[in-house]
């Protein structure tokens, strides 16, 4: 089982009660708990994917998922993780305009302590509630405006749990390659960078597209 | 199925009396003693049959093994006889275990009429007398019957009102025993007359009054702790002056806080346990915690008030915001120490570091002390048998939210995060100093800049274990991976990016190096001087950081081990990953010492030897006999290229770590072997050519040899190949050494392509092409 070729580090973060725990819970045991209450620190889960590359041949992922709690309080615990992780999932409540609006000062979180070329993924979680405060187009725009994918979930019924890591997964396999193609050297990386911006649509679009990356040159 | 006609007592005896029931009671027992003799008989007589079962098996295998088809006929209706025989036996067997059970219920209802009536007597008594044990008592022993079966004896016996009013006097008195205990508890309590709560707090189990018993006694302790509580906190500051402790006043005015709450658990769990029995700990605990949470919170916030942790919280927090602004502007540009560590004072957080450490530590001791104690007692209540697993889930669940919930987990967190905070800083600015403040002694091959970091970063990450927090050795170990790379190898990469000037200037250099000296008017020899050291010194402390990372990894691992003993697998991968981000930082470090090795290749290292090699195509390789004695009496190509590598390495030798003068060495080996085959390349030879060529790659080979404790064979290969070549006395000798199916010898693989083979074979002047050409590679 512990078989694989990539290990990513992958962390959620965003307010307290947007959904994180239950994302991370339907994904990696299948389930939507209930009172599980809020997270204490940190906790971390494991699972191992297997993703189909652009080339169409399977390989296996290793994400290691941290949950952070959104809790002002252990803010100074979360914000260490930051700098390691190699995607963030920032994610809101969709029905709750508040979590949106906190947006911003997770943003500001993120260029102060993550590595800035670090893969983003904003989500607007509960998208089985029928009291939507914030429409898609909001949500799709403010990802957009900061270099963000966009994707809306429900951990509740499970819509697009799967789509959204899996997509992570790809993606971060794709930069992994390009990289490595390219060079170890810290400075010439920047070159991959560019490439994984701007491309929202992949992760709109479905998800049958094997690889997010394979447009990405063309695209600059 | 009447009683009395099962046991055999015709007649309903007088049950008024005592002496009737105590003569029913003889003749019970007497019949009881016929039954268990006829039970005996019978249950002799059935292990007779049980041993004639198992010789009839015997049987039956034996007659097995010699006629099976009729026997077993037989065989059968045997055992079915058996069986039915043995069918029969039991049921009576039955019947008289129901008949014995019936016994002992009727015994256990004449014993509780007995009691009945001597506990109504007795209770009003007791309770005249003040006896509040003995009548509690009484109404322990009326509360352990059942209340139906009561009935129904009070609807067989005649004397049914005798029994309802014995239940009504019982009832009546248990009512006025509860209220008399409450009222002698709340009394006692009011005196504050230790002994009598106690006293009272031990009828209160006895009357039913679980819950009410521990909470007026637990409330009653409460009181107690708060004013001993309040006493030490007014005094902390006090008590810490006379012991010289005035920098852990809080953290010790805490401990004594948790120690008096866990204090309270330790000397009444006994007499909970005799009085209560288990299970009921958890009752005590969630009272006391709400104790303890309120002591806390008032510690907590007399601790930030004090020691002004709001105003060094804000003062952190805007440090870093104006940081951040800066930083994301001048990104990889070197940090200096702010100076608002002055303000701050670095002993003063230091020492408050400590206390906070200590503070969570203690906290988190506490809450393992209440988790261990509440769910051993839920165990033991369980193994009683007083408990279903399903109410032992729940009671232990209880127990976890009570902890969740507490208020003292609430300011645990506060602390921790306040401690985050400050160690982060503390470690981020001692850094950022210790880079500024680096120093190098002449001659020394490091500077003081990478044992300071890797100093400061130890001591915070083995601090934060001393939180006993997983969560906070954790983050601790993320900010220490930032922090070295973020301060230390920008610190190098920034050394490293004006790259290392090589005193040697050819003639172009020289010009430019000149044009720029009277631009600037500053180049001066001392100045690339310095810069040379500077530059080579960073590539040692970045070589020597490969080595401490991979140190204060393993010391690290080590020390989280040994503190933290006992957690769960799930903690320990947690751990884990964090340390494997903090070791992953030494490839960050590989890359950096890589690029700068690279950068003193290009310009220490191929503009000098080039030269040296080129001058190989200037001498003559076409000898005669004579020609190479006198070339081999004077200096030779290969000894003057060797003296001349030899005092370039030296000149490294003194200034590089002994890894990085390896990789030089062989970086070294490298650019010599590729130059040197571009020379060869350019040549004619005849054989005495070639002799002297074999040679002399012999003797370089030798000498890169001696000159690293790597193998340098690998980057002689091609050289080597290509000497054999030219040194071949015919062409035809080249099958000797090339066989493609010869693995083994010096040769085992050639470098050379065929091609490249018979390219060389022609720098030979007299071999011919035909020959050349023929060749079968
Ligand atoms: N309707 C609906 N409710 C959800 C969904 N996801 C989470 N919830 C509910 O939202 C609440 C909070 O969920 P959590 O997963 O604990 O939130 P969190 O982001 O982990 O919160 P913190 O750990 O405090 O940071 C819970 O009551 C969930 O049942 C969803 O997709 N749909
Ligand atoms: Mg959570």
């Amino acid at each position: 089982m512990e078989d694989y070729k990539f290990l990513f580090k992958v962390v959620l973060i965003g307010n307290s009660g947007v959904g994180k725990t239950c994302l991370v819970r339907r994904f990696t045991q299948g389930v939507f708990p209930k009172g599980q209450g809020a997270t204490i620190g940190v906790d971390f889960m494991i699972k191992t994917l297997e993703v189909e590359n652009s080339a169409g041949q399977r390989e296996a992922v290793k994400l290691q998922i941290w949950d952070t709690a959104g809790q002002e309080r252990f803010r100074s615990i979360t914000q260490s993780y930051y700098r390691s992780a190699h995607a963030l999932i920032l994610v809101y409540d969709l029905s709750c305009q508040p979590t949106f609006d906190a947006l911003n000062d997770w943003i500001r979180e993120i260029q102060e302590y993550a590595n800035p070329k670090v893969l983003k993924i904003l989500v607007g979680n509960k998208t089985d509630r029928d009291d939507r405060e914030i429409p898609v187009r909001v949500g799709e725009e403010f990802a957009k405006a900061h270099d963000m994918y966009f994707l809306e979930t429900s951990s509740k019924q499970g819509e697009n749990v799967e789509k959204l890591f899996y997509e992570i997964a790809a993606e971060l396999i794709e930069q992994a390659r390009q990289k490595g193609g390219l060079s170890r050297n810290h400075h010439n990386s920047s070159v991959t960078n560019l490439g994984m911006k701007n491309n929202i649509s992949s992760f709109q679009s479905n998800c049958c597209s094997g690889g997010v990356g394979t447009n990405n040159n063309s695209s600059n | 199925m009447d009683v009395s006609s099962l046991i055999g007592i015709g007649d309903a005896e007088d049950l008024e009396t005592p002496e009737g029931i105590k003569r029913l009671c003889q003749r019970i027992n007497e019949r009881e003693k016929q039954v268990n003799d006829n039970l005996q008989t019978l249950l002799s007589r059935k292990l007779n049959l049980e041993t004639k079962i198992d010789s009839c098996l015997i049987k039956y295998q034996q007659l097995y093994k010699a006629s099976i088809c009729e026997d077993s006929k037989k065989l059968t209706s045997i055992i079915s006889h058996t069986s039915d025989l043995a069918e029969k036996v039991s049921a009576k067997v039955r019947n008289l275990d129901t008949a014995r059970m019936r016994a002992t219920e009727v015994q256990k209802r004449v014993h509780d009429l007995i009691d009945l009536q001597l506990c109504s007597q007795g209770v009003m008594t007791a309770i005249k007398d003040e006896d509040y044990e003995i009548g509690a008592r009484h109404v322990k022993r009326y509360l352990s019957m059942d209340r139906n079966i009561l009935e129904k004896t009070a609807d067989d016996v005649s004397s049914m009102t005798s029994v309802n009013q014995a239940v009504d006097t019982l009832e009546k008195a248990a009512k006025e025993m509860r209220e008399i205990v409450k009222v002698k508890l709340d009394e006692a309590i009011k005196k504050n007359d230790l002994a009598s709560v106690e006293r009272f707090f031990k009828i209160f189990p006895q009357l039913g009054m679980y819950d009410e018993g521990i909470a007026k006694f637990t409330s009653y302790v409460c009181t107690k702790l708060s004013s001993i509580a309040e006493k030490e906190l007014r005094q902390s500051m006090e008590i810490a002056k006379a012991e010289k402790r005035t920098q852990v006043a809080y953290a010790d005015t805490f401990t004594n806080l948790l120690e008096n709450v866990l204090r309270i658990i330790e000397t009444n769990q006994p007499i909970l346990e005799n009085y209560y029995r288990y299970g009921h700990l958890l009752k005590m605990v969630k009272i006391l915690q709400l104790e303890c949470d309120d002591q806390t919170r008032r510690l907590i916030q007399e601790f930030n008030k004090n020691r002004l942790i709001n105003r060094k919280v804000n003062q952190i927090n805007d440090y870093i915001k104006s940081q951040s602004t800066q930083s994301s502007s001048t990104l990889g540009h070197l940090r200096k120490a702010s100076g608002s560590m002055d303000k701050l004072n670095s002993k003063d957080l230091d020492t408050l570091i400590a206390e906070l450490t200590i503070m969570h530590s203690r906290a988190e001791l506490y809450v393992k002390f209440i988790r261990r104690r509440v769910s051993n007692d839920i165990e033991k209540c369980f193994i009683a048998g007083d408990m279903t697993e399903e109410e032992k889930k729940t009671a232990l669940d209880s127990m976890e939210s009570v902890i969740k919930k507490s208020q003292l987990s609430n300011q645990m967190q506060e602390i921790l995060s306040t401690y985050l905070l400050f160690e982060r800083y503390f470690m981020e600015e001692s850094v950022i100093k210790a880079i500024g403040f680096d120093s190098h002694e002449t001659g020394q091959l490091y500077s003081s800049m990478v044992d300071d970091v890797f100093f400061i970063v130890r001591k915070c990450i083995r601090r934060s274990i001393g939180t006993q927090s997983v969560d906070g050795v954790c983050a601790v170990i993320n900010n220490g991976g930032a922090c070295i790379e973020q301060e230390l190898i920008n610190a190098f990469r920034n050394a490293l990016k004006s790259g290392y000037h090589s005193g040697y200037i050819d003639l172009a250099q020289a010009y430019s190096a000149f044009q720029s000296t009277i631009q600037q008017g500053k180049i001066q020899t001392n100045d690339s001087e310095m810069a040379r050291t500077k530059f080579t010194v960073t590539l040692n402390n970045a070589d020597k950081s490969t080595e401490y990372i991979e140190t204060l990894f393993q010391n690290i691992s080590e020390e989280i081990k040994v503190s933290f003993p006992n957690i769960d697998s799930h903690k320990k991968e947690m751990i884990e990953s964090c340390l494997g981000g903090l070791k992953s930082v030494g490839d960050s470090l590989k890359t950096v010492v890589e690029s700068g090795m690279q950068q003193l290749r290009s310009s220490a290292i191929k503009p000098r030897i080039n030269p040296w090699i080129d001058q190989f195509q200037s001498s003559n390789h076409m000898l005669t006999d004579d020609e190479l004695s006198v070339y081999e009496a004077g200096e030779t190509f290969i000894q003057f290229l060797i003296v001349q590598l030899d005092g370039l390495l030296n000149s490294f030798k003194k200034v590089l770590s002994e890894k990085n003068y390896d990789i030089l060495v062989l970086m070294l080996a490298t650019d010599v072997t590729a130059r040197f085959e571009r020379a060869i390349k350019k040549c004619a030879f005849d054989r005495n050519g070639g002799l002297v060529l074999d040679k002399e790659v012999r003797s370089l080979g030798t000498f890169l040899t001696g000159a690293t404790s790597w193998t340098v064979r690998d980057k002689m290969a091609r050289l080597t190949q290509i000497a054999i070549i030219l040194n071949l006395e015919k062409i035809s000798e080249l099958s000797e050494y090339y066989d493609t199916r010869n693995q083994e010898g010096p040769f085992t693989a050639w470098r050379l392509t065929p091609n490249e083979i018979r390219n060389i074979l022609k720098l030979r002047t007299d071999f011919k092409i035909e020959d050349i050409k023929k060749l079968q590679l």
